[in-house]
């Protein structure tokens, strides 16, 4: 048990680290975009009619802490950030907590829901796959598996677009009807919702399967072939029982430990499948602060927060597998 | 003129005796197969084992295809892809395929019919576009057209077909009137060139972050380990995104297309350079290792003529599998604006148009560029795919 919590605490700190790096990067990155936010909302102010001075901007930068060192600004960032607070965007003048809200749960409901179901795809079918010998099913799915390689979710959100525009004559777009896009939260929302997410969702999940599809199939043929398997089955043991309690139990670690990758693999589609169906989460916004209004504060927020739900799932994955396996907690500690 | 007969090869037919063919026998065929087999350089094995696999050769077919379609771009597609080969007379065109019959009858040159722009009152004063099944154009080839350089550096102007007295689309037109087949072909090079690029400058990064890490191991490969682990953990597109933020939009699409290329491998080599280390860490401890050093090898010469030839097969199949994503990256980058731009054709910028609900309700054939890149990066994964196995000693045990 000592062993245990030792480890877990060993990495929390190494998630940690991964956090601080991370956000160093992203904060770096918000500092090399040319003209800081004073400048910026200054300009914006300006084509509203105020003239602005160069005085004006060296008031707004001290106000905003601008004009202190870049280590001193990026710890106060870091800080804040790991409180959830990322002070206000550049140019909608609004706390970017508040923007972002609900937005990004929603976000992250959506990729772990287009996770939930690559994975209840991929792994039935990948350990059937492998352990058949059908060669339509298995050659059906290499190809399945190459297309979801092959054709990004952001071309596949388009192609159905097309079809649905061109057949059904109506656009699947956004996450909510008219009358519930600003109301408040109940259950007839959260059905709305769900009307409209399953096609980002199914979306999302078309590559994740795929590469699942293939990594559980590459995975249990290792393992099927081994002596304990083998072994299994010469003392009765088949069917279903045999792959489930054996092979597959060995193959699936590995499987849950690149949870946090498959998530990641998600998010980097999430901001261009908004785009395409006019969603109206923290991925738009991510879009929208980007290519358009050149927003860095919330650009690096949105950036830090995927970040961060990819770093502690992967902990989370991680503390999960050496429950399972205590041959990965040896790895760490060692 | 009969030539002096050559004594070591006697003509048989010549002869005046019965005809004797040499047969080998069949245990001599045998032989001689395995003597090719065991004799062999890895290449040559690899070359064998990947002929096996049909799928991976038609992939390998269709990719020479698209790769030497986007080399000889200019030569292949009639008109310039850039605004300034546009066809001003039909805009947002459909796709015109040549004919062979119509209701006048066959022709045994293909042809295709004249449009016209004409507006009246039964149009609503509008410009309409029409066709007019009385008038043909002749496919011609070979014809001379919108001046380019071939490779960059050959002055031409003859294009592969074309039609006289018109233009022709045969994948239609977009809304400025630029052919889109011809942005296709030039888009599929422009692709195969920032990806290029891309793998290259990722593959330089990877080898050399990779190749410290795994040699040193200790600190060294700790902390280079936790930098690669934060680059990996950024989602890449966000990451692409918001370095891609930076450029001035003034930039000129030369310094873009750099730019971008630089990005994408700037980015890219994290799981390259992870491989390469789990790679060097279990090799240095190999018997064959050790063995060299015993005989006294120095350092330099054991990574050099040891390690890294242990995996350039490996590395090779990387860089063959990593190349689509540098492709779908760039797509994916241009499409949402902040990658290449107009001037330059890419997927991405061709694709930017296709997302109004006017193109998708009436000009579907600007997905056509679609089907290709589906083509190119699907002819990559399965080479890859198939380079992998072939590379990969043990496959010929699992099969």
């Amino acid at each position: 048990m000592l062993n245990f919590s030792r480890f877990v605490v060993t990495r929390a700190i190494m998630a940690m680290i991964t956090l601080i790096i991370v956000s160093l990067v992203v904060f770096s990155l918000m500092e090399l975009v040319p003209g800081d936010c004073a400048e910026r909302y200054l300009a914006f102010k300006n084509t509203q009619g105020s003239g602005i001075s160069v005085a004006d901007i060296e008031t707004e930068r001290k106000r905003l802490g601008l004009d202190q060192p870049f280590l001193t600004r990026w710890g106060l960032w870091i800080v804040n950030a790991f409180q959830g607070e990322f002070g206000d965007s550049c140019i909608l003048r609004v706390n970017i907590a508040q923007l972002l809200g609900s937005k990004f749960w929603l976000s992250l409901g959506i990729c772990l829901a287009s996770l939930t179901l690559a994975y209840a795809i991929a792994i039935p079918v990948g350990i059937l796959s492998a352990a058949t010998n059908n060669p339509y099913l298995n050659n059906g799915l290499r190809l399945f598996s190459y297309l979801g390689l092959a054709m990004p979710n952001f071309l596949l959100a388009l192609i159905i677009m097309l079809i649905s525009t061109v057949w059904f004559g109506e656009t699947l777009t956004g996450l909510f009807s008219k009358e519930y896009r600003d109301a408040p939260w109940d259950w007839d929302k959260f059905v709305d919702l769900l009307k409209h997410a399953w096609l980002p969702v199914f979306i999302l999940g078309w590559s994740a399967t795929a590469f699942a599809l293939q990594t559980v199939r590459a995975l249990m043929s290792d393992e099927i072939g081994k002596l304990y398997v083998t072994a299994a089955a010469a003392r009765g043991v088949h069917g279903r029982r045999l792959l489930w309690r054996y092979p597959a139990r060995h193959a699936l670690g590995p499987i849950i430990n690149s949870l946090g990758f498959d998530l990641n693999r998600i998010f980097n589609e999430l901001p261009i499948v908004a785009l395409i169906l006019v969603m109206t989460d923290a991925g738009a916004l991510l879009i929208e602060a980007l290519a358009r209004s050149n927003d860095q504060q919330l650009a690096g927020a949105i950036i830090f927060l995927l970040t961060a739900s990819i770093v502690t799932l992967n902990f989370l994955t991680d503390v999960l597998l050496a429950v399972i396996d205590p041959r990965v907690r040896k790895s760490i500690l060692r | 003129m009969s030539n002096p007969p050559d004594p070591l090869k006697p003509n048989l037919a010549e002869t005046t005796g019965p005809h004797v063919q040499v047969v080998e026998t069949e245990d001599a065929v045998e032989r001689r197969a395995k003597e090719a087999y065991f004799t062999a350089s890895q290449s040559q094995l690899i070359w064998a084992r990947f002929k096996k696999q049909r799928a991976a050769m038609v992939a390998a077919i269709v990719l020479v295809v698209l790769v030497l379609s986007g080399l000889f771009a200019p030569f292949l597609s009639p008109y310039d892809p850039t605004i300034a080969g546009r066809d001003r007379d039909y805009t947002n065109g459909a796709p015109q395929l040549p004919q062979f019959c119509d209701k006048n009858g066959c022709s045994a040159r293909p042809f295709i019919h004249a449009v016209e722009r004409e507006r009246s009152i039964a149009t609503n004063f509008r410009w309409v576009t029409k066709v007019n099944e009385d008038k043909r154009h002749y496919l011609r080839f070979f014809v001379e057209g919108d001046r380019y350089e071939l490779f960059g550096f050959i002055p031409m102007d003859t294009h592969l077909f074309g039609v006289e007295d018109a233009k022709i689309h045969i994948f239609g037109t977009d809304e400025d009137g630029q052919d889109i087949f011809s942005r296709t072909l030039h888009a599929i090079w422009t692709s195969m060139q920032v990806g290029t690029i891309g793998v290259f400058i990722a593959f330089v990064l990877a080898l050399i972050i990779g190749g410290i890490s795994g040699y040193y191991g200790g600190w060294i490969d700790g902390v280079i380990q936790m930098i690669t682990d934060a680059v990996r953990t950024v989602p890449a597109i966000p990451l692409f995104m918001a370095v891609a933020a930076f450029m001035p939009p003034e930039m000129t699409a030369e310094a873009r297309f750099f730019y971008i290329s630089m990005i994408l491998g700037l980015i890219g080599w994290p799981t390259l350079a992870r491989r390469v280390r789990t790679h060097l860490l279990t090799e240095r401890n190999q018997e064959y290792v050790l063995a060299a050093q015993l005989c006294g090898a120095s350092s330099g010469h054991v990574i050099r003529k040891h390690l890294l030839p242990s995996f350039t097969s490996y590395i090779i199949v990387d860089l063959v599998i990593s190349f689509p994503y540098m492709v779908l990256s760039e797509t994916a980058l241009s499409f949402i604006g902040l990658g290449l731009k107009d001037p330059v054709s890419s997927l991405g910028v061709m694709l930017q148009k296709a997302t109004s609900a006017d193109v998708l309700l009436n000009y579907q054939w600007y997905f056509i560029p679609v089907l290709f890149f589906i083509a190119l990066v699907m002819a990559f994964v399965f080479v890859g795919d198939g380079l992998r196995d072939a590379a990969d000693p043990y496959s010929d045990n699992s099969r």
